[in-house]
């Protein structure tokens, strides 16, 4: 127990890391839409137990990513698709048993009642009449659905239909999860309810793939993040190491007093490539904090400026996310 | 795996009938249409009961046929449903599958209690059982054709109903007319006739002369063959272009919204 060094913590971190097994592996995704290129080669690997997201602006190729590996986009020529460790790319429809998919938005028959949904998707997995009826329930009374079986899926909120969606992807207990936006526009208490349910199906030994605009939900639920912009994964790496990466990167926000011309704010915005403003804050990321309060100085100075207030803190995932959003979006040309 | 397959297709076809017959195309389209079509016709002409009732069936049995399919694919793609359905181990052929067997049946069962109805009511006389077999024969190809019709048309790759059924209406009315429903085949001028044999309501008009009074053009069997032939080529044809537009149908109203997006995004971008 204390004989624990440097050494044997990264051994075992390896033994670790060879213990993982892929549950699904892409390689050189591509989607056009006529001239535009949606998905641009992405691969990535998810390893058996793990929760993944995909995070982005939108349109950034998240659902499309997602369309592709679930079979609703054709794929292109060169792309290929493993789950666990058996390339499916030829035999699409023989893997889809291993998904269960909550979409964004319900696609949930809306004249059928719950249970009829629940009793047509346990149909198409072949499931028996006892088997499905024994699971359905299991599942409506985890998620609370239990008193609405009856109720036709158009009558329900927005999150009892999301937790509907739940339901009908876990009905045929497939091994992969794969969420698009779940908690979008739910309110803060659904969202709750949600996360934890994640954590628990992650507990479960799920493999869970969730794409997702909400850093917070990012940093709470996921192990590994995938960034993407203009349809290319810009990072890949867990939450901690993203800000560990960016730790020396400091978030720089000030207040400038009475208001801008458009030129002024123009050329402020440029110069300091302002990711955001906040209440009355302008926010940047900045890699050498003091030469850039020195500008800072400098530019207000030259402008005839005067800052009000001055705020150097450590920067947030969102706001490293919003800063290599920003970065590659430069590095492309935009 | 074949029984599983099959499973599948039956699920699918319930599916279709609990959640579309009621919707407002298919009982404009499939009831309400056929019903004022023959009470226009009928009113205030001296027309036999045995020609009425050959174009009340042929009628029903077209009209009924061809309603719900088209409006299936449009809804599901719209509700985004069909997308549920394509991420389950279904494939295109088992949903195709599903539709058609959806239409005939609700072609069947109406086109059947019509015809009984009628042959009660006005107690018309066939001659023998086979010849009342022959006739729910033709009533049987003629649903399993109207639904392949519906579901050629459908291979439109759109969201709107009403995009289906104006195809559908355009190609069901010229075909109605040159059907010899209306006015027997051996009235129909030369270059009409010719037309004639490439609607398919043709033969089953002609099977139904064939079984009521004899007064057929062509012999039972060339209705027959030809009705089957017209389900051949339905089928191939609307299983290729739905092959081709599928992919199609899910790109484009998935990701219209998303296109407009990135482009504004771009344009955006370009300008700073």
């Amino acid at each position: 127990m204390t004989f624990q060094n440097n050494n044997t913590n990264k051994i075992s971190q390896e033994l670790d890391l060879g213990k993982k097994s892929t549950a699904i592996k892409v390689s050189n995704l591509v989607k056009r839409f006529e001239d535009l290129i949606a998905v641009n080669d992405v691969s990535f690997e998810i390893f058996k137990g793990e929760i993944v997201g995909i995070l982005g602006p939108n349109g950034a190729g998240k659902t499309t990513t997602i369309r592709l590996l679930t079979g609703i986009f054709k794929l292109e020529d060169k792309a290929s698709i493993e789950i666990f460790n058996e390339d499916i790319t030829k035999n699409l429809n023989k893997y889809k048993i291993n998904f269960g998919i909550v979409p964004e938005v319900s696609n949930a028959f809306s004249d059928f009642t719950v249970w009829q949904n629940l009793k047509f998707s346990g149909g198409i997995y072949g499931f028996p009449k006892e088997k499905i009826e024994k699971r359905s329930k299991k599942l409506l009374e985890q998620f609370g659905l239990i008193d609405k079986m009856h109720s036709k899926t158009k009558a329900l909120s927005k999150g009892l239909k999301q937790r509907l969606n739940f339901c009908l992807a876990l009905l045929h207990e497939p091994p992969i999860l794969i969420l698009d936006e779940p908690t979008s526009g739910l309110d803060p208490i659904s969202v709750k309810i949600m996360r934890n349910r994640i954590l628990q199906l992650k507990k479960e030994g799920k493999t869970i793939l969730i794409t997702t605009h909400d850093m917070q939900e990012a940093q709470t639920i996921c192990d590994r993040i995938l960034i993407m912009n203009r349809g290319k994964i810009i990072a890949d790496e867990s939450p901690d190491n993203i800000r560990e990466r960016f730790k020396s990167t400091s978030t720089i926000l000030f207040k400038i007093d009475g208001v801008l011309s458009n030129d002024q704010k123009n050329t402020l915005m440029d110069t300091f490539n302002i990711i955001k403003e906040e209440n009355d804050y302008y926010v940047f990321s900045s890699d050498d904090a003091i030469k850039d309060i020195s500008m800072l100085y400098n530019f207000s100075k030259e402008n005839n400026l005067n800052i009000s207030d001055f705020k150097v803190k450590e920067t947030s995932l969102e706001e490293v996310f919003i800063h290599l959003i920003k970065k590659d979006s430069i590095s492309i040309g935009g | 795996m074949i029984t599983d397959g099959l499973n599948r297709i039956w699920i699918l076809s319930k599916k279709n009938i609990s959640l579309y017959i009621k919707r407002g195309p298919v009982l404009i389209f499939g009831l309400m249409f056929p019903f004022f079509m023959t009470l226009s016709w009928v009113i205030g002409r001296d027309i036999s009961i045995n020609h009425v009732f050959i174009g009340i069936v042929s009628m029903t049995s077209f009209f009924t046929a061809t309603a719900i399919a088209p409006v299936v694919l449009p809804i599901e793609t719209r509700e985004k449903s069909l997308e549920r359905i394509l991420v389950s181990p279904i494939s295109l052929n088992e949903i195709l599958l599903g539709i058609i067997i959806a239409s005939t049946l609700y072609s069947l069962i109406i086109t059947s209690i019509i015809t009984i109805i009628f042959i009660l009511m006005f107690s018309i006389v066939f001659l023998s059982i086979s010849i009342i077999f022959l006739m729910f024969l033709g009533i049987c190809l003629m649903s399993i054709l109207g639904s392949l019709l519906g579901l050629l048309a459908a291979a439109n790759p759109t969201d709107r109903t009403s995009d289906v059924m104006l195809i559908v209406n355009l190609i069901k009315f010229p075909l109605l007319f040159i059907s010899g429903i209306f006015i027997p085949l051996q009235n129909l001028p030369s270059n009409l006739l010719f037309l004639s044999f490439f609607s398919p309501i043709t033969f089953l008009v002609d099977l139904l002369r064939f079984c009521v009074d004899g007064s057929n053009f062509f012999t039972y069997q060339v209705d027959i063959i030809m009705l089957l032939i017209w389900i051949v080529v339905l089928f191939i044809v609307g299983y290729m272009l739905h092959k081709r537009t599928m992919p199609k149908r899910l790109a484009e109203t998935g990701k219209k919204k998303k296109m407009m997006m990135m482009k504004k995004k771009m344009e955006v971008m370009s300008k700073k």
